[in-house]
């Protein structure tokens, strides 16, 4: 019986490294020069503060505000013996991106995210970079927040659904043509001999995801796709990070923007971030998706609850801090139970269970051993299935310790192993030596070299890695020439 | 797992709005002198920091005026009229701040009679942080059980005071400590003008928070952002500075003074300066001989014929003095 290993072991009160935030590496990657231009803007520099993690946060606070820069001893005395490891991590992680300055003697900001960042805090300037709002128009009724929601819900849900329903082979609405380019070039969907659109595994593991995670994976393709096309980066970048700090249910003029920009709302448009009354049209609105792309929240109220999502301005706060609605009952005996009418978790649901019943309001099925190794055939894992369960538990479930009952979590993670009974290795097989003795000396060579996978001495032969193949066969060319 | 180590943290900063106090702090006999329009601005950029962090942390500002104290700012809640337009060179939700707190601020004091100046409200201010961060943490009876729970922000209270003790707000400041503590909320303070105050170094030190008297006033912002803006998680790692020595006297309930060593009632642990009778908390009649023993080792008035040295070791059976720890039980 392998060993498994229970879920959320980490204890809650030691500070631990945070996963970097997926834009981060990316970040990293450019330029000097690049990071240096996009910290120009107070909009883009706030972003990025709130996407590092709290340590690095506060070690950038600390400097913003200091005129010169100070010893790096000064800074190390705030740290208490324990946690050297993680300022250290912290400190390189912001050096990395050029926020701190790269010195082993003083500790100093970047000049140009100094004066940008402390623009953001105290207002001010005159960069434009928190976006110009449109003309008050009199005759149109401004845009309510259930109508971006709505619109944004919709976008999003229809590029899901459009992936998850490929590998089925029905048809739904398609999105766009640049979505779906998009979704081919990140690997998420392919085409296998000119044929339509077939979801792919990477695709698969993908719908599992949070939407938070599915829609900055897709931006990221958006950024690589957008050096390729000879977009400037910089603002691109700057344009995302402006829509994250506008707010919801504003309408801001289109004029102001680059023509790089101009083009982007289109492509945004398509992915749901953005709402234009019409095409041509001189102002845009940014959705939920957009204005919570630096948040943890989840950017959307999922479908089953977003008729009940609050109207007034003052309650958005609230609602979306609060965390998403589960709908998922997994009880012992393999059912599952999910209260939900949304065809996008139903057939996400679909990928790895079987259904046995449909109601208005609930979807009963049942996880099997045929239904789970489909999953992981089609390249989902056993864990994904397992996180999946949890983020979307009903509130009833959350109840219980373990979340989800040990029986199934085991049974799941075994058929998994189930698949992984065959392990190939890539080598050459040596036989037909000529006698036990020449066998025997070749053998222990190879088993010095530790390349020995397989081994039969009545049949004279073994089995070695490609990695000593050139070794045993330079072994036995001397041994032979010598002879 | 993300979320738990980097979770929204609630602040509830309190300001003490004292007109008398901010006049003498902005005389320029002071060493550094801080007038209320810089501290205003410093304490905006403060407020702007905490939001800037994090787009999931929330805010509250509490403004503790004479005899008065008044909700400036809350997240969760619109207290303006009408929300300042949209302005393309500030993020919205700064704005936002900035224009409720000094606004509200403005009309207060605006309000305030030039006359008798009753002291600050800070207990009130105290109060209603500690109740709005009550309402807040506590599931609303709309969401479910299991979403509260898992969504509840860090709560903290900053009190930058500059009003001197108050020793009649002593019993209530003792009692919103306790509920601090039950409802684990950290206080932090911070003294910017004015002698230390006792009462809030224990508050701040029972409920594992850092007190912070600030001897260069031109750097206020610096010492704000570094002591006071890292949430408990990451004061783990980077530590904040602590008072080391605490004045953990009390005072007593008969007549609101700080004493050095007081009388304890037996049964009810209310403090007295001088031994009386009857508790007047609990009723609790005390023997006339014990009475008198203690009022014999009374140090203050002199009884007329002083005991013997010998009797003092068993004359007074409870005291709290400076070094004790423990505060007494109130109700």
């Amino acid at each position: 019986m392998p060993s498994i290993q229970a879920l959320s072991s980490t204890p809650l009160d030691i500070p631990h490294t945070v996963p970097d935030h997926a834009l981060l590496p990316f970040l990293r990657s450019q330029s000097q020069n690049t990071l240096t231009r996009l910290y120009q803007r107070p909009s883009s520099c706030l972003s990025i503060l709130r996407l590092l993690g709290p340590l690095q946060r506060q070690l950038i606070m600390n400097l913003l505000w200091l005129e010169s820069a100070i010893p790096v001893s000064t800074m190390a005395a705030w740290v208490v013996p324990d946690g050297k490891k993680l300022y250290n991590e912290a400190l390189s992680a912001v050096v990395g991106l050029h926020i701190i300055q790269n010195s082993t003697v003083k500790l100093a900001l970047n000049p140009t995210f100094k004066s940008s960042l402390r623009q953001a805090i105290t207002g001010g300037g005159t960069t434009s970079s928190f976006g110009v709002p449109a003309e008050k128009d009199e005759k149109r009724q401004p845009v309510g927040i259930d109508t971006l929601d709505a619109y944004a819900l919709e976008r999003w849900e229809t590029i899901l659904h459009y992936m998850v329903s490929s590998g089925q082979g029905q048809l739904p609405t398609k999105p766009s043509q640049g979505v779906l380019f998009l979704l081919q070039r990140s690997g998420l969907m392919q085409t296998t001999h000119g044929s339509a659109l077939q979801i792919t595994s990477a695709g698969f593991q993908f719908l599992l995801h949070s939407p938070h995670d599915q829609l900055w994976s897709l931006l990221l393709q958006y950024l690589h796709m957008a050096e390729e096309r000879q977009m400037d980066l910089v603002e691109v970048l700057s344009f995302l990070f402006m829509l994250s700090t506008m707010e919801l249910g504003r309408e801001y003029s289109a004029d102001s923007l680059s023509e790089t920009q101009k083009a982007m709302l289109e492509d945004l448009r398509d992915y749901g971030l953005i709402w234009q009354r019409k095409g041509s049209s001189k102002c845009f609105s940014p959705t939920r998706l957009a204005t919570t792309l630096t948040c943890l929240s989840p950017p959307l109220p999922t479908s089953s609850t977003a008729t009940s999502v609050t109207t007034s301005g003052t309650e958005v706060s609230l609602s979306s801090t609060a965390g998403p609605q589960g709908f998922i009952i997994l009880e012992t005996n393999y059912r599952v139970y999910a209260y939900t009418n949304n065809p996008l978790q139903t057939a996400v649901l679909n990928l790895f269970i079987t259904m046995k019943y449909r109601f208005p309001n609930l979807v009963v099925g049942m996880l099997t051993r045929e239904s789970v190794r489909k999953a992981l055939s089609n390249g989902i894992t056993a864990d994904q299935i397992i996180s999946y369960l949890v983020a979307h538990a009903h509130p009833q479930m959350r109840k219980n310790n373990p979340l989800l009952p040990v029986t199934v979590q085991d049974q799941i993670r075994l058929w998994e192993l189930e698949r992984n009974r065959l392990k190939s290795a890539e080598g050459f097989l040596y036989k037909d030596f000529a006698s036990q003795a020449d066998y025997d000396y070749v053998l222990a060579y190879a088993k010095q070299l530790g390349v020995v996978l397989w081994e039969n001495t009545t049949k004279r032969s073994f089995f070695g890695t490609l990695e000593g193949h050139a070794n045993i066969r330079g072994f036995i060319e001397r041994r032979s020439g010598a002879s | 797992m993300e979320a738990e180590a980097d979770k929204p943290s609630h602040l509830a900063v309190i300001v003490d709005l004292s007109p008398t106090q901010w006049y003498l702090s902005a005389q320029a006999s002071n060493p550094y002198p801080l007038s209320i329009e810089s501290f205003l601005s410093q304490i905006l950029a403060f407020l702007n920091a905490h939001i800037a962090t994090k787009n999931e942390n929330t805010l509250a500002v509490f403004g503790a005026f004479p005899g008065k104290s008044v909700m400036l700012y809350a997240s969760t809640e619109t207290l303006v009229d009408e929300p300042p337009p949209l302005d393309a060179n500030s993020y919205p939700p700064f704005k936002m701040v900035d224009t409720t707190v000094t606004q509200r601020i403005f009309r207060e004091l605006d309000t305030i009679d030039p006359g008798d100046e009753p002291p600050c409200a800070l207990v009130g201010a105290l109060t209603k942080a500690l109740c709005y961060i009550n309402r807040i943490t506590l599931p609303s009876i709309s969401t479910s059980v299991a979403e509260g729970s898992t969504n509840v922000p860090d709560p903290r209270i900053l009190i930058l005071s500059v009003s001197p003790d108050l020793s009649s707000s002593y019993i209530p400041i003792m009692n919103a400590i306790f509920s601090a503590q039950k409802l684990k909320v950290t206080i932090d303070v911070c003294k910017i003008y004015g002698p230390d105050t006792v009462f809030l170094q224990q508050a701040a030190h029972l409920t594992n928070g850092s007190y912070i008297f600030l001897e260069r006033r031109d750097a206020l912002l610096q010492y704000l952002i570094m002591s006071f803006l890292p949430p408990p998680s990451v004061r783990k790692v980077l530590a904040v500075p602590r008072q080391d020595k605490i004045d953990f006297r009390a005072a007593c309930f008969c007549h609101k003074n700080i004493v050095d060593i007081g009388f304890v009632c037996s049964v009810c642990l209310s403090i007295f300066c001088q031994p009386v009778p009857v508790c007047s908390t609990c009723r609790t009649k005390f023997p006339i001989k014990a009475l008198q023993r203690l009022k014999s080792a009374c140090p203050s008035p002199a009884p007329a014929t002083p005991r013997p040295l010998a009797n003092l070791n068993n004359a007074v059976p409870r005291t709290t003095e400076a070094t004790n720890h423990g505060t007494p039980g109130l109700r």
